[in-house]
């Protein structure tokens, strides 16, 4: 169990924006034995939540978001790596290609849903960021994965997300993936209207819809 | 009990019973109140807008006698953009004649001051076929759009591509280099439509570039109000708080970043506005009686405040308007009429 003091630590590292001390706070709970996932879910994302939601306040600005945000990737670097040590031993439950799509550089949240994926037995390609469409297409073909991801955090990159579906539909790829849409202004009627197959809110909800999409997938 | 017809902030309908509708109306107050440290909405002022929303009409319409002034932002563009071919100058008329326009604003499809300032010449024969054939003050408008004046477009280093690499000093000092361009820029074009005739200028999405874009729209403000103290200027907001994209910007010793309508307004009139537009996001995913209550919320904190005049920004995702290409009109005149019947405003 991750003790209140490491939660408060982590709030404090983020909002001071110390990519060291988040580090090292990160390495040494791991170290002492705690569960990386733990770590992310009580400690870190609601750090980053809340770092988040000043910035959406006027309460914090963008210096402090950018060097919060920059911290929070380290961490999750961190917990990645530990995670990926330790994925050889979980059992797949599918493939998953990850991206933020084309236009659009925000890649936090998409790291975490990753981080989650894989630490709920998924293999993961996460193709990083800016990612044009042609690309996930061509990189979910090529590792074969069940699902396609993909993280718009901007209303202007929503529409890359439709892009997708379409042009599935145009290369006749369309049944052989299960999409999934995320990110700040997504939402379920978007994910409907667009027809990708689920919304996933936040990285559980994307663990969660993962897991039912995969089930329908092969029932 | 029967159901209300609504719609989400993305424009997409919705179903609620009266409770979800009274619960969201009273969830969008507590919102903005407590964003912006003011008072929710009254419980007969909350009741007011859940009256409009029960009225399953499709249009309804503002009390007699309680009819505020009509202007525009970006309207020499607005009936081309339905493909009709016609002129600047006659888009105008049309505003003026036929959609009971109040002011007009002629303004150029870059819609910014650093590319209006090159061409000026060139809009001043449309200004003067406008100020011959049209009865209403006319303004120019632009965007400050401090974005414009950093690489690659403009002369200075991008803060954009500094901030990521931790260099926020640097960041921040290209911000300052840019406010001092966008203001020389402003200060140019109004100075020449005024001198030319326009009645006013509107200096349009102020802060969509954050702190910096403010600060460059209350210096230019204030310059021109010390040189042309008749000059009607209407300062008009990018979004509900200021965004700190730089983070340590001060006026007059009121740090910028984090401000909301009602101190937006005290530094505008200040600063010598004469007009100025609140503008509240809208959330896509809130419901249309959550978003019009929030933003009623903030605009009458800030009316009530305000010694200039206020006109509120209606329109495509702001201020209770859901964003959608075409505003859906039982939308747009619900969120009309509870911001004008509450926060007592003096123009749209």
């Amino acid at each position: 169990m991750i003790e209140q003091g490491v939660v408060e630590s982590a709030g404090q590292c983020l909002i001071k924006g110390s990519k060291e001390e988040a580090v090292s706070l990160a390495r040494q709970v791991i170290d002492g034995g705690a569960d990386p996932v733990e770590l992310m879910n009580l400690a870190f994302i609601p750090a980053i939540n809340e770092v988040g939601d000043r910035f959406g306040r006027g309460q914090l600005f963008l210096p402090e978001l950018i060097t919060a945000a920059d911290a929070m990737k380290a961490v999750t670097d961190v917990v990645n790596e530990v995670l990926s040590a330790t994925t050889t031993v979980r059992s797949n439950k599918g493939t998953i290609l990850i991206a933020t799509v084309k236009g659009d550089v925000h890649d936090i949240g998409k790291c975490i849903v990753t981080s989650l994926l894989q630490a709920n037995g998924f293999r993961v390609h996460d193709i990083g960021r800016d990612i044009d469409t042609e690309k996930i297409v061509e990189q979910a073909v090529q590792h074969d994965v069940d699902i396609i991801g993909t993280s718009a955090l901007l209303t202007t990159t929503m529409p890359r997300q439709k892009e997708l579906e379409e042009l599935l539909k145009a290369k006749g790829l369309r049944e052989k993936f299960k999409t999934m849409v995320g990110g700040a202004p997504v939402t379920p009627r978007w994910a409907q209207r667009i027809g990708a197959d689920a919304y996933a809110e936040d990285a559980q909800d994307g663990v969660r819809k993962a897991e039912q999409l995969l089930a329908i997938a092969v029932s | 009990m029967s159901k209300i017809l609504t719609r989400f902030g993305d424009g997409y309908k919705v179903e609620l019973t009266e409770d979800e509708v009274k619960a969201d109306i009273e969830e969008g107050c507590n919102d903005a109140a407590s964003r912006a440290g003011i008072e929710p909405l009254a419980r007969d002022e909350q009741e007011h807008i859940f009256e409009m929303f029960k009225n399953q009409d499709t249009l309804v319409g503002i009390e007699r006698g309680r009819e505020v002034v009509m202007t525009y932002d970006g309207m020499s563009s607005k009936i081309r953009r339905a493909h009709i071919v016609i002129d600047r100058v006659q888009s105008l008329q049309v505003f003026e004649r036929a959609l009971g326009a109040d002011t007009l604003e002629l303004s150029h499809i870059d819609y910014s001051f650093k590319p209006c300032k090159p061409i000026n010449g060139f809009e001043l024969p449309d200004l003067d076929l406008l100020l011959n054939s049209t009865v209403a003050p006319v303004y120019y408008g632009a965007m400050p759009n401090l974005g414009l004046y950093s690489q690659p477009d403009g002369p200075c280093p991008n803060p954009a591509d500094l901030l990521p690499l931790g260099k926020i000093d640097e960041a921040r000092q290209a911000y300052e280099e840019a406010i001092e361009h966008a203001v020389s820029d402003i200060v140019f074009v109004a100075s020449a439509m005024y001198e030319a005739g326009v009645d006013g200028i509107n200096i349009d999405t102020v802060g969509a570039a954050g702190d910096a874009d403010f600060l460059t729209a209350l210096k230019a403000t204030e310059i021109l109000k010390e040189k042309y103290p008749a000059m009607g200027i209407e300062m008009g907001m990018a979004g509900e708080f200021v965004l700190g994209m730089h983070g340590n910007l001060s006026w007059r010793g009121v740090k910028l970043a984090g401000l909301y309508p009602q101190d937006q307004v005290r530094l505008a009139q200040q600063a010598g506005a004469t007009i100025f537009g609140p503008a509240i996001n809208i959330v896509t995913s809130g419901t249309l009686p959550w978003n019009v209550a929030r933003s009623v919320t903030f605009c009458k904190a800030c009316s009530e405040v305000s010694e200039i005049p206020v006109h509120a920004n209606l329109g495509m995702g702001v201020c209770g308007i859901p964003l959608t290409l075409t505003v859906p009109v039982d939308a747009l005149s619900r969120a009309t009429k509870a911001h004008v019947e509450i926060c007592r405003l003096d123009g749209l």
